[in-house]
């Protein structure tokens, strides 16, 4: 079994380097500070980014550009799947993966817009992702199929036909496919957990650690959007939530879904793990109770820059390097395609900024 | 040339109403590295107030940058700073270059928007494509077209003469539609539509009096036919991109001129406001400071009384009065053709003020040190040829790049010096070495000459470190005496006494091994030679001591710690010159390495060989591939290892690089 250093030796420098090159804060208010969608994106003509501009100046399309953001992200990930080594691979795959489940909630989201609520998906499709990540997932015959079980058939060799049947029949019922999203992504997130366990006892730590905060930045997320959209009582909503979260107990969830004492417990939690954060949670004490869920995932966003920050201070032959890479590389994207739809949605710059 | 370029810092005060002139004098002239007069002397800040420049400089830095935007998407680049001249600047309208840029990134946006429009269109025909690709002939699809989940495919009429505005209808829904004949005044038509926009599709087909109409397979085509009449779609909408996207180019080509003149002017009056950022008024007068050469300093004081008529105050001051040493900035001063070599010491750091510039001696450290690795006349010659074609045909690139390409020529000329030393020629020996047969000592046949075996070769690299060490170890001591660091120059550990015990050390090793291995120096000697600067060394941390200031309490651990800190000393002192030594050997190393290799390749080849013993096709093909193979994989590593001993070896003894670059405030600025 190959140790630490030969296991990262490589993969380290090379993340290391990628991650030098991450474009600086300076540069995405310049982003922000362009008059145009044009002129943003000629902008990272001369980052490493060129190829969504020149896409952008072939087409015109910002969706375009952004569905070439995603297929680079992609990229990288299966780029770092072929240099790792056997026993890290798996738990990398399964990372890849939230790509594949992304791809394919797209694809059965316009099945969805044009067969249930009979909305026009007109070019949608050329905008999905087509590249075979681990599974061959034909994302047309799910635009077309019939019924959701008709779309579970299609996917027959994939580990996701057993959770679409499933769920069919309460997407039917509640006319939503939030029920059927909610399982996709609870089948990734228990994937990742299980390859975690899959490490060796170092990696294992700071995995369960990053996932730990990603699982809790997910469940706000969800209860989010329990509140706002299901307006789920909070024993439904907090049923819905996935275990295995760093930093949000089933109590403190409870809290701020609920909107009692949240604050209080949130400044604990703050002021003893991350008292980096703290002048944060100071600037929103005014905030409206119906913020607060918002406010804490801002916070747990924080709480990820900072665990990351201290993964690449730390001992350099982790899996830490890897999953320090994605999240600051997801960052950055994330970033960019939320600046240039701004900028094709005409968005005042400090609208950008609030969001970003 | 060895040490750096003397500076001068001037003070100067000019009238209020002249500060105009005296900005555009000091643009035209380029030669103030500036510094606030805040930091020249700390006591003035209160009687002095910043000077506003007329424009906020971000401000026109960032209008400059949208318009370098507009150049890039053309592939273009904005004047060069050499065009520049100051009789150009005029008042910027901020507000009217504005709004001529966001005309023009309208019309631009427009141009994009249209594009746009048209990928959709592009969008819907591939969406058509993908899914007739899924099923087999058209005609059966028409016979049993039901059954087909993702296509309607339909044969039908409607009236010749509504055919246009039938196509218009249908342009918003992806289709496609092949007319098939005629029969009277109906078309026959073949149409393609996606079933799941069959509501629409419908709608649009009774509104025509669309009547389906049986057609015979053999009327209907085949699907190749159809799959045809998409790809020219396609390939017309794809080609009407392309034309969209030239207009883009030309709309920005034809504001080039105007967009040029207004790049010119913005960066006229970014570097004006630069330089005004750095004076500071009092109620009539402009103070500003700055550092330049010393040999300048007549054209700038000629050129500053010219514009004010002589109503200024000049104040010199030498770098020794500055407050901070560190604060005068640096100016190299080689001839041109060494600065690939100036680029590697830059890379490092920038020497500090009033020491030595080693740019001169790495280039010599460097060439024998990448010639001892990389020692073959026919690999030099191609890394020369390489070198020098590159410079040319990269004449317009960074000048890092045009350094690096330089950088390789002149490596590949060294090698071929080396080679000629050791009579190689892409491994071959045609003609004989003037120095030593580097093959012959590394295949074991030593081949004649002046070194006959490995140990020998291994012995002049060691000794080629000693010299380079030894080097450094001087420039220490000149750099030390040059800034009056009498401590240093005795205490340091590249300093008098270190330099001793290294003398002695050597003196030591190379009178053992000269008596095989088993005597050393009479011991009265070695006392002499290091036992008395290993004493002396324990004044160090004594004397060290003394002069802290402020003193540290005096205790009973004080004794232990000069103790402690003595033999660490030696002990640093003692290791450290021997692995640096050592370290050299790195040299013999990659040359056996090379000549190696090149024997490797040689032995595949003869291996490959015909019955005769002749060489065959693939004999030959192993020889070029080993040999470029050896030239990109030795010069890459003979690089970085000639580079590494610079950096670790020589420029640690004596190099501080402390130092700032001089960066005068000048028109021909690197834009940043």
């Amino acid at each position: 079994m190959a140790g630490p250093l030969k296991t990262y030796a490589f993969v380290n420098a090379k993340l290391r380097t990628r991650i030098s090159k991450i474009l600086p804060e300076e540069f995405i208010r310049q982003l922000i500070r362009s008059r145009s969608v044009a002129e943003s994106v000629q902008m990272l003509a001369e980052t490493d980014f060129h190829p969504v501009q020149r896409i952008y100046e072939q087409t015109g399309d910002i969706k375009m550009a952004e569905l070439e953001l995603l297929r680079k992200e992609v990229e990288i990930y299966l780029e770092l799947e072929k240099l790792l080594e056997e026993e890290v691979r798996g738990f990398v795959k399964t990372l890849t993966e939230r790509f594949e489940i992304e791809s394919l909630k797209n694809a059965i989201r316009l099945w969805f817009d044009c067969r249930i609520r009979g909305r026009s998906i007109e070019n949608a499709g050329g905008y999905l992702l087509r590249r075979t990540i681990h599974h061959s997932i034909d994302l047309d015959g799910i635009i077309n199929a019939d019924t959701l079980e008709g779309v579970g058939d299609l996917l027959e060799r994939t580990p996701y036909a057993g959770i679409v049947r499933e769920q069919a029949a309460r997407v039917t019922e509640a006319e939503s496919l939030f029920p059927l999203e909610l399982a996709l992504d609870r089948f990734l997130y228990t994937r990742l957990v299980e390859a975690g366990e899959q490490l060796k006892p170092r990696d294992r730590e700071i995995a369960r650690h990053l996932i730990g905060v990603e699982i809790d930045l997910q469940n706000v997320g969800w209860l989010i959007r329990f509140k706002h959209f299901y307006s789920l009582d909070t024993d439904q909503a907090l049923k819905h939530t996935l275990p295995g979260g760093l930093n949000l107990s089933v109590d403190l969830m409870r809290e701020s879904y609920a909107s009692e004492r949240a604050d209080r417990e949130m400044a604990a939690l703050v002021g003893r793990r991350y008292p980096e954060l703290s002048a944060l949670l100071t600037s929103q004490e005014q905030v409206k109770s119906t913020a607060r869920l918002t406010m804490i995932e801002r916070i747990l966003e924080q709480i990820l820059a900072l665990e990351v920050k201290k993964i690449l201070t730390g001992y350099p032959f982790t899996i830490g390097i890897i999953l320090a890479y994605f999240i600051l590389k997801a960052n950055e994207i994330r970033k960019i395609m939320t600046v240039l739809n701004a900028k094709f949605y005409n968005w005042p710059e400090e609208r950008i900024l609030a969001v970003i | 040339m060895i040490f750096t370029e003397q500076m001068q810092q001037v003070v100067a005060v000019v009238l209020d109403h002249d500060t105009d002139g005296v900005t555009k004098e000091l643009l035209r002239l380029g030669l103030l590295h500036f510094v606030r007069i805040t930091e020249v002397d700390r006591d003035i800040g209160p009687q002095v107030e910043e000077v506003t420049p007329r424009v906020a400089e971000a401000m026109i830095t960032e209008i400059r940058r949208r318009i370098e935007g507009f150049f890039a998407m053309v592939d273009d680049q904005p004047p060069s700073g050499e065009d520049l001249k100051v009789e150009d600047l005029q008042a910027v309208d901020l507000e009217e270059t504005t709004k001529i840029l966001d005309n023009l990134s309208a019309s631009v946006q427009t141009i994009r928007d249209r594009q746009s429009a048209r990928q959709q269109e592009i969008l819907r025909l591939e969406d058509i494509e993908r899914q007739l690709q899924l099923f087999g002939s058209l005609s059966e699809v028409v016979e049993a077209r039901s059954q087909y989940s993702y296509l309607s495919i339909q044969t039908g009429s409607i009236r010749k003469l509504l055919i246009e505005s039938f196509d218009q209808a249908l342009s918003d829904t992806p289709s496609v539609k092949m007319e098939i004949g005629t029969q009277d005044d109906q078309a026959l038509l073949l149409l393609i539509t996606m079933k799941r926009d069959e509501t629409l599709t419908n709608r649009i087909l009774d509104k025509f009096g669309w009547t389906d109409v049986h057609l015979p397979s053999e009327l209907v085509g085949k699907k190749d036919q159809v799959q045809e009449n998409l790809r020219e779609k396609l390939e017309l909408l794809k080609d009407e991109q392309e034309e969209l996207k030239s207009k883009v180019e030309s709309l920005i080509r034809e504001k080039r001129p105007a967009l040029e003149q207004m790049w010119t002017n913005l960066r006229l009056n970014e570097l004006y406001a630069r330089v005004q950022s750095f004076f500071s008024k009092t109620s009539r007068t402009v103070i500003f400071s700055g550092w330049l050469p010393s040999s300048k300093r007549p054209v700038l004081a000629e050129a500053i009384r010219r514009v004010t008529d002589g109503r200024c105050y000049l104040e010199w001051h030498q770098p020794r009065e500055a407050e901070q040493p560190a604060s005068v900035p640096v100016q190299m001063r080689n001839p041109k053709f060494l600065s690939p070599f100036q680029m590697l010491v830059t890379n490092y750091s920038i020497p500090e003020y009033g020491t030595i510039d080693p740019t001169p001696l790495v280039a010599v450290t460097f060439l024998i040190m990448f010639g001892l690795m990389f020692g073959d006349a026919g690999h030099g010659a191609v890394l020369l040829v390489l070198g020098l074609l590159g410079s040319i045909l990269y004449k317009g690139a960074r000048s890092a790049v045009r350094n690096l390409l330089h950088l390789i020529a002149y490596c590949g000329a060294a090698a071929v010096v080396a080679g000629i030393l050791f009579g190689s020629y892409f491994g071959m020996k045609w003609f004989a070495p003037l120095w030593f047969d580097y093959h012959g000592v590394v295949a074991g046949h030593g081949g004649g000459g002046l070194v006959t075996d490995i140990y020998g070769v291994l012995a002049i690299t060691v000794y080629f470190g000693i010299a380079v060490i030894a080097l450094g170890l001087v420039l220490n001591w000149i750099n030390c005496v040059a800034k009056s660091r009498w401590f240093r120059l005795f205490f340091d550990k590249g300093g008098l006494i270190g330099g001793w015990i290294y003398g002695a050390g050597v003196y030591a090793a190379v009178y053992f091994v000269r008596h095989d291995y088993r005597q050393l120096p009479d011991s009265n000697l070695l006392f002499l030679l290091i036992g008395i600067p290993v004493l002396l060394l324990t004044l160090k941390p004594v004397l060290e001591y003394s002069f802290h200031k402020p003193r540290k309490p005096f205790t009973f651990f004080t004794p232990v710690d000069f103790f402690m800190e003595w033999i660490v000393e030696i002990l640093e002192i003692f290791s450290g010159y021997l692995a640096n030594t050592l370290s050299f050997m790195r040299v013999a190393g990659l040359g056996i390495a090379h000549v190696s290799l090149v024997i490797a390749f040689f032995s595949i080849a003869d291996m490959l060989s015909g019955p005769s013993g002749s060489y065959t096709i693939g004999s030959y093909l192993v020889l070029v591939a080993g040999n470029v193979l050896i030239i990109l994989l030795e010069g890459l590593s003979a690089g970085i290892q000639s580079l590494r001993l610079n950096y670790y070896e020589f420029f640690s003894k004596y190099f501080s690089g402390s130092g700032r670059a001089y960066a005068p405030v000048s028109l021909r600025k690197k834009i940043k």
